[in-house]
């Protein structure tokens, strides 16, 4: 990646974000209200109202919840990228493939915003403690999901504009993979028969890595493994469906 | 004189019925070879345009002038031949496609500067030439939804004519701002000529292109049915 399309994403996702909270007076404290709020409404009803007899059950949802906003928004929102943008597909020439990496980057920059709030969640309702571990292991996992996310959605992006239908459809996947991966509730609950399939879904490998982190501190190495795996395999699908299909992008759209 | 760009037999058609994914995917040839009705945009377009020239395209409505101008940028691929520009490609497409309403004019200028190809370090070299140009004065600072659409195409124009470029591709936007912005921007591309730069314009306005260009051509159904000194094209063209 150039240094250019480095400075080009950069200005995209300000662009995006400054779009998103200039006008409103809090700004960017929206940027951290939303997730504290949403945070706050899942503690409350999970730990006193609907008691869910797991330890830990609404630190659960919400150390899952968040990457998982980043991975479903991002791809959501970066399928309809080239025809929010339709403009600059067909009126300059830009590196196409940035368009769908600054909607995935833009969610990532809202989930950055709230890894305070899950922070400070896991510490003030939680009672659970800083651990030092997190300064390598949340990186990594970053760079990973990024790479993981990143190659969908370019793919789906590309893919929607020859076929609007993708949009919807990846809308309802996500709807239907909430409960599939599981985000609601632990992969220990699945039938004995059914749980290997659950687990073979990488999606799963992915958000447990999160949840190992945030609440004991531990990276599964066999899950990241298959994380970074699947990364890889969708990431020369997406350059072999790229290198096919963006050239003709321009006229389709 | 070396060429600054060329093209050798360009053949460009869209398909007027679109062809699926599915087919697209398990039989290529047929999506190829189609004998869906086709339209065709540019059909054997050949010239060259040496450094420091200015060149016109001349034709009425949906005869393949802004087909060839996206095929000089690169934005559409051509069927058949070949294009070769040398040096930094702006391009002037429609005026303002990468603005943002919310943004302040600045943010604007460092966007779009971007959006064509600009280094940050560039933009921010040229900031003030640019604003200076624009004659907007204070207004940069305010969002752009703000902007009279004089302001906005004015800021546009000065953008583009900043970016550093050996040449530079216009569709059409030459009635830029009031006349007198208009004789400043003919006066600056006339001076970014006489720096060697090509210059390609594609308009309706037969009095702009008499005076910016040398050369030129005129499409009809994207073929060329006329070429060479643009004065004699447009005495042509508005005679025949």
């Amino acid at each position: 990646m150039s240094a250019h399309s480095l400075e080009l994403l950069y200005l995209l996702v300000r662009k995006d974000l400054k779009v998103r909270y200039k006008s409103s007076v809090l700004g960017y404290l929206w940027a951290l209200a939303n997730p504290f709020a949403f945070a706050l409404v899942y503690w409350v009803a999970f730990k006193y109202i609907m008691r869910v007899q797991m330890e830990n059950y609404s630190l659960y949802l919400i150390t899952g919840i968040f990457p998982w906003v980043w991975l479903s928004s991002g791809i959501t929102q970066a399928t309809r990228s080239y025809q929010n943008n339709a403009s600059l597909v067909k009126k300059v020439r830009i590196p196409r493939a940035i368009l769908p990496l600054s909607s995935v980057a833009q969610e990532m920059a809202h989930f950055l915003f709230a890894l305070p709030v899950i922070v400070g969640f896991l510490m003030f309702a939680g009672g659970f403690e800083l651990r030092a571990s997190w300064l390598w292991q949340l990186p990594l996992l970053l760079a990973v999901q990024l790479a993981f996310v990143y190659p969908i959605a370019l793919v789906f992006a590309v893919g929607n504009v020859y076929v609007h239908d993708i949009e919807h459809l990846v809308g309802l996947a996500f709807a239907m993979l909430f409960f599939l991966t599981p985000m609601v509730y632990p992969i220990s609950m699945v039938p004995e028969g059914l749980r290997r399939w659950f687990e073979l879904n990488p999606l799963h490998a992915l958000m447990d890595s999160w949840r190992g982190v945030f609440l004991s501190g531990t990276l599964d190495g066999g899950k990241l493994g298959y994380a970074v795996a699947c990364a890889a395999l969708f990431g020369a699908v997406a350059w072999l469906c790229y290198r096919r299909f963006a050239p003709r992008i321009g006229e389709v759209l | 004189m070396t060429a600054a760009l060329e093209c050798r037999d360009l053949w460009k058609s869209y398909s007027s019925k679109r062809v699926g994914l599915k087919t697209l995917l398990l039989r290529p040839e047929v999506a190829r070879t189609s004998r869906y009705a086709r339209r065709w945009a540019l059909q054997g377009v050949s010239f060259k345009v040496s450094r420091g020239q200015g060149f016109g395209v001349l034709g009425a409505n949906g005869m393949g002038k802004t087909t060839l101008l996206s095929v000089l940028l690169g934005i559409v691929q051509p069927d058949r031949g070949s294009v070769s520009v040398q040096g930094r490609v702006a391009s002037l497409l429609e005026l303002g496609a990468g603005f943002h309403p919310e943004l302040s004019g600045r943010d604007n200028v460092f966007l779009y500067g971007s959006i064509l190809g600009m280094r940050l370090h560039e933009v921010e070299e040229r900031y003030h030439a640019i604003v200076e140009f624009s004659e907007l004065g204070d207004a940069v600072e305010e969002p752009l939804r703000t902007y009279s659409n004089g302001m906005v195409t004015r800021l546009g124009f000065s953008l583009i004519a900043h970016a550093p470029a050996d040449v530079f591709l216009i569709d059409e936007v030459l009635a830029v701002g009031d006349a007198r912005f208009q004789e400043k921007c003919r006066r600056h591309l006339q001076e970014f000529r006489k720096r060697n730069g090509t210059l390609v314009i594609v308009s309706h306005d037969m009095e702009a292109l008499a005076e910016v260009c040398d050369e030129g051509i005129r499409l009809e159904m994207g073929e060329v049915t006329d070429a060479g000194p643009i004065g004699d094209v447009v005495r042509r063209y508005q005679r025949p």
